[in-house]
């Protein structure tokens, strides 16, 4: 083996090898940088990702509430609609008055 | 060569660089050159028109806020046909849950055509909450379930003409008709990325506002007890009289406030469809607005008025009845065909004079005066009431081209004129309001869906006549019933009336058998609170007892009685004792 290859292989000047590590360093942070990057994105999409479901979750129970509401406001309005109020009426011995009257009463307006 | 390392080296990138050129040419063709036509091919895949869930339609309640309109939650039932494995056993599955015939379904779940990827087909429409827990329970991933809402009634068949319905084109009747835009809820439709089943994804949502608004709330001017109960006189009536049908309404004459409009014949709302199957859509329209007819002798009190505030005729104006009047070509004669002698305004109202209104209009007002007053009350034109497919009526005036000098003599008793029952009960509040029309309406608030409240306040229409003139107008219709028309008073209140008993017009000229009685009035006296209106189609009683004082005048007495105590209006003697102390 020659002087010359054993030189070209193995044998690099002190001065090159700090160059060539500078850029090995820079690189290696670029790298790292990077993907430190591509890590925090990916985080974020992710959790944007979650909320919008959690979002999409609320908004199917909110829709859900809205029904069971309505179902719960036209349970209410048939319970109190005039027909049932009157069977009720009727089964607790209520009769419609067949004369009103009036009272006045004279002290109304005493101090 | 190559026994130089850097030589191998140069080589070894050399032909890196020939293995990654065809990579990096393709990602040049890809994502540069190509790069529109992949992106449309992409979104065409994922990108649909979607829409979401549809929010419930605005409420309407009473004037006390008791619902009458709300909204069912119901669903609407689909099918991708071309996955289902075996149609008979899921017809006869459906079949039960569904209560509709295997058959039916069966047709609807075998695809036509074997050659169609994607067949949807509607299966069942407003399913209720039960049963679409049944089909959720069978897992089959080919059946659609889409939330939607049914319109639902909570009083029946109360006040149907007013609610009305709408239709799936947006097209119906009533209030719900005509305030479509407020009560609708918002669509919303987008563009965007959707999932498998055409559900918006949640990243799609997530930069949209995804809560469509529901429908504006609407609270009626309408006392649902008040109108039960009328509608439950009216049904009475119709039924003692043998009547064709009939309208009820009630007013307040001092803000045109509709506290009541019953009408018979009616119909289910909620059932509109079915109604519309059998051809029976002659029910939809509401007789209080839609159906405009000859008022009669109810009408007298425009035309003695129109006399009155012109000036034309006082208190002290007299004619002599002679029990007939020509005019025009056509001989006037009195309801009985009998001459009254001397008479006076208070005399025509009291007796009813066809031969007194006719020498009013004729010989002492004129035409222009008489339609001046004619138009100035309404009629002939829109009240804009907040109520879908109102009539204007028909007033014949002096620039249309079928004039005839005789409309002169007969439209002042209410013949050769048609009007409304809303038009003409607007015209008599005005009266008991002073003289100042309000603008009839049934809308007392609407409640936005962003908690805004908005009350609509009452609004005056113009002042037909003077205040004297309808105090006196007032005094003369009060005396006209306690003269004449007992059937019509009310024990311990003073009321003002006017009996109509009108003839139908059939093709070349009246029904000689049938009639429309009616009769306005309002009361107490001497601050009218409530205006009633009653009007019955073709009563078959004797002959005797088709008048108005026979039939609409003893109703108007029985509702009025009832509606003082139910709107806690004190008779006039405890109201006067209260007043003074």
């Amino acid at each position: 083996m020659s002087v010359l290859w054993q030189k070209q292989t193995h044998g690099v000047p002190k001065q090159t090898e700090q160059a060539n590590r500078k850029v090995a360093l820079l690189f290696l942070g670029g790298v790292l940088t990077v993907t430190l990057l591509a890590a925090a994105y990916l985080g974020l999409v992710a959790w944007n990702v979650r909320l919008a479901r959690q979002v999409w979750t609320m908004e199917n129970q909110l829709m859900t509430m809205e029904r069971q509401n309505q179902a719960l406001m036209t349970e209410v309005a048939r319970l109190s609609s005039i027909p049932v109020l009157q069977e009720r009426s009727v089964k607790l011995g209520y009769q419609p008055a067949k004369t009103v009257d009036f009272i006045h009463l004279e002290d109304t307006h005493a101090p | 060569m190559l026994r130089d390392p850097a030589a191998r080296l140069r080589l070894i990138v050399a032909l890196w660089v020939l293995a990654l050129l065809p990579v990096l040419g393709q990602l040049v063709r890809l994502q540069v050159l190509e790069h529109p036509r992949y992106k449309a091919e992409a979104q065409s895949l994922v990108r649909r028109q979607y829409a979401l869930p549809s929010p419930p339609w605005g409420v309407i309640t009473d004037r006390n806020g008791d619902l009458l309109v709300g909204n069912s939650p119901v669903y609407d039932v689909g099918a991708e046909v071309n996955l289902i494995a075996d149609p008979a056993q899921a017809s006869a599955t459906l079949a039960r849950i569904l209560s509709q015939p295997p058959d039916k379904l069966y047709a609807s779940l075998t695809p036509v055509t074997t050659t169609q990827r994607w067949a949807w087909r509607s299966l069942a429409k407003n399913i209720t909450e039960d049963q679409a827990a049944r089909i959720r329970e069978l897992q089959w991933n080919w059946l659609t379930l889409t939330p939607t809402w049914d319109r639902y009634y909570a009083e029946g068949t109360l006040a149907a003409h007013t609610l009305g319905f709408v239709n799936e084109q947006g097209l119906g009747y009533g209030v719900q008709a005509a305030q479509l835009r407020f009560l609708r809820g918002e669509t919303i439709t987008h563009y965007g990325n959707v999932s498998g089943n055409t559900s918006p994804l949640p990243e799609e949502l997530a930069g949209r506002n995804p809560i469509p608004h529901p429908g504006t709330n609407l609270r009626l001017t309408l006392d649902r007890t008040v109108q039960a109960f009328v509608e439950g006189e009216l049904a009475t009536a119709v039924q003692q009289y043998h009547a064709a049908g009939g309208t009820i309404l009630v007013l307040d004459p001092r803000s045109g406030a509709i506290l009541a409009s019953a009408s018979l014949p009616t119909y289910a709302p909620s059932q509109y469809a079915q109604y519309a199957a059998q051809g029976k859509t002659d029910l939809f329209p509401d007789p209080a607005i839609s159906r405009p007819y000859e008022p009669g002798s109810v009408f007298k009190i425009i035309t003695v008025a129109a006399a009155l505030d012109s000036g034309r005729a006082n208190l002290d104006w007299s004619y002599y009845d002679s029990g007939a009047i020509e005019y025009g070509g056509i001989i006037v004669h009195n309801w009985d065909g009998l001459a009254y002698g001397h008479q006076d305004l208070e005399g025509i109202l009291a007796y009813s004079l066809n031969v007194g209104v006719t020498t009013l209009s004729t010989r002492v007002v004129g035409p222009e005066i008489f339609y001046h007053y004619v138009r100035a009350f309404g009629f002939g034109q829109l009240t804009d009431v907040e109520l879908a497919d109102e009539s204007p009526g028909t007033v014949h005036l002096l620039t249309d081209w079928d004039w005839a000098d005789s409309y002169l003599a007969t439209n002042a008793f209410g013949q050769g004129i048609a009007v409304t029952p809303l038009q003409m009960a607007t015209a008599a509040a005005a009266i008991a309001n002073g003289g100042v029309m309000m603008q009839p309406h049934i809308i007392a608030e609407r409640q936005y869906p962003d908690g805004r409240t908005v009350n609509i306040p009452p609004r005056p229409l113009g002042r037909p006549i003077s205040a004297a003139t309808a105090l006196t107008m007032t005094e003369l219709m009060a005396r006209a019933v306690e003269r004449e028309v007992p059937q019509a008073e009310v024990p311990g209140y003073r009321i003002a009336g006017k009996t109509g008993t009108a003839q139908i017009p059939t093709s070349g000229g009246y029904d000689p058998r049938d009639v429309i009685a009616s009769f306005v009035g309002f009361g107490p006296l001497p601050n009218p609170q409530v205006l009633i209106f009653v009007k019955l189609d073709r009563p078959d009683v004797p002959p005797d007892m088709r008048w108005g004082s026979q039939t609409a005048a003893p109703l108007f007495s029985r509702v009025a009685q009832r509606l003082f105590v139910l709107l806690k209006i004190p008779p006039t003697m405890a109201r006067e004792s209260i007043d003074n102390g």
